[in-house]
């Protein structure tokens, strides 16, 4: 109970700057106020060293009020979401059968792609031993973007006024900075299966911009001969349209491989029957191996 | 107590071959691995005892041990997560070991003692309690 005063403090703190950033900015200018006068009045009587400190206090009590500010203009996305393709039962399959799933899930279907990437595509398809030997024998334990927004994994949205972090249940983590930065330049600049995200809010809604994916990874498990170039430049835009539900429009444009944009609209409903996120990983008991090309399951 | 397997007649068991095939290339879908390794064309109904009960990613496992006629045989039932049990209403003191337990699985296609969880009831036919959260 001893942590009441201080709960109630802050609550009044965050009520207060959502109802009126510019007044919550004062309030915390003139709680912080006593501090910096105590340095200061420390600093004219000492070191020059000291004075640089009461400095460094007086910058932070300013940028924390702007920052409080900031924090306050910022949507309210607590909570555990999933994907709204997505319905697991304690047997770990889809509730609706794998059938119901494969048609909700977005990124299975063909990509516009134009006539190069089409006929490599059809031919890949083809292919059915080998596709049926992809989809018997697959581990998927982490996803590359975009498929990371489509899969079964319960993540939790941090909104910082620096940077949103979305932040899986597999422990996989999305940095989306929204601080002005740039994406890195040159050689600073890598694929991964992520990409490089940067972002900006326009309004409540969150745009988010990604590059530099790793043009090697499948768009999504099961959908293995769905390539993009490394070049593709993917556009979210991320809001939510009623209390438990998020949605996304997201844009990926890749001239090399798409005779057009693909627009897809995602959704994320909000995880209820739990009170807290519950971590997965694939390393703790991992009992199914893949041994001479068949899954099997190991003793305990 | 025992091992009660739910098959097709012969002939239904024909056309079962054509729609896993077709299933087959379908792309099951899982979240950790392929879900091809079970015959989800097939029930098999485990009435047994657990002897273990796993609460560990990535999946959770049964280990239910079911009298036969050439002696006791350990079946591993795979579950979901945690996190999708959790989510279920369980917990790790749903099952406990020594519980009498039916419980009803998609077996493994290669013929090990293993499948997919499906239901189970304690051995009285009561389910398993959920947790509201």
């Amino acid at each position: 109970m001893r942590s009441v005063p201080l709960a109630v403090a802050i609550l009044a703190l965050a009520c207060a700057a959502a109802a009126a950033p510019t007044a919550a900015a004062a309030t915390t200018a003139a709680a912080a106020a006593p501090t910096a006068t105590a340095a200061t009045t420390a600093a004219s009587a000492a070191t020059a060293a000291t004075a640089a400190t009461a400095a460094t206090a007086a910058t932070a009590a300013t940028r924390s009020s702007a920052r409080v500010t900031q924090f306050a203009r910022l949507p309210d996305w607590t909570g555990l979401w999933v994907s709204a393709a997505w319905s697991l039962g304690i047997s770990g399959r889809p509730a609706g059968g794998e059938q119901e799933l494969k048609e909700k899930l977005q990124l299975m279907r063909p990509p516009p792609y134009n006539a190069q990437w089409a006929a490599k595509y059809q031919a890949a398809l083809q292919d059915k031993a080998a596709l049926a030997t992809r989809n018997a024998t697959f581990k998927a334990c982490t996803r590359s973007f975009p498929a990371l927004m489509e899969g079964p994994q319960q993540f939790q949205i941090a909104t910082l006024p620096e940077e949103t972090l979305l932040i899986f249940e597999n422990g996989q983590v999305r940095h989306v900075y929204t601080d002005g930065r740039p994406h890195p330049a040159g050689d600073d600049l890598w694929p991964t299966p992520l990409g490089d995200s940067i972002g900006h809010w326009e309004g409540q809604t969150l745009v988010i911009d990604t590059v530099a994916r790793t043009a090697s990874e499948p768009l999504a498990p099961r959908a293995w001969f769905a390539m993009l170039s490394d070049a593709a430049h993917f556009t979210e835009r991320l809001r939510r349209i009623d209390a438990d539900t998020l949605e996304e429009q997201l844009r990926i444009d890749d001239p090399a491989t798409l005779a057009a944009p693909w627009i897809l609209t995602l959704q994320f409903r909000r995880v209820t029957g739990v009170n807290r996120m519950i971590p997965f990983d694939c390393v703790e008991n991992d009992r199914n191996q893949l041994i001479d090309g068949k899954l099997i399951i190991t003793n305990p | 107590m025992g091992v009660h397997y739910g098959r097709q007649s012969r002939r239904a068991s024909w056309k079962c071959g054509c729609a896993l095939m077709a299933g087959a290339l379908m792309a099951p879908a899982l979240a950790h691995h392929s879900g091809a390794m079970f015959d989800d064309k097939v029930s098999v109904t485990l009435n047994g005892t657990v002897r273990q009960f796993q609460w560990t990613n990535p999946h959770c496992w049964i280990q239910v041990v079911v009298p036969d006629k050439s002696g006791p045989v350990e079946w591993s039932v795979e579950m979901g997560s945690p996190s999708q049990l959790f989510h279920g209403g369980w917990n790790p003191k749903t099952v406990r070991v020594g519980d009498a337990i039916v419980v009803v699985v998609h077996p493994m296609r290669d013929g090990t003692k293993g499948g997919l969880f499906v239901s189970a009831t304690r051995g009285d036919g009561t389910p398993f309690g959920a947790v509201a959260r």
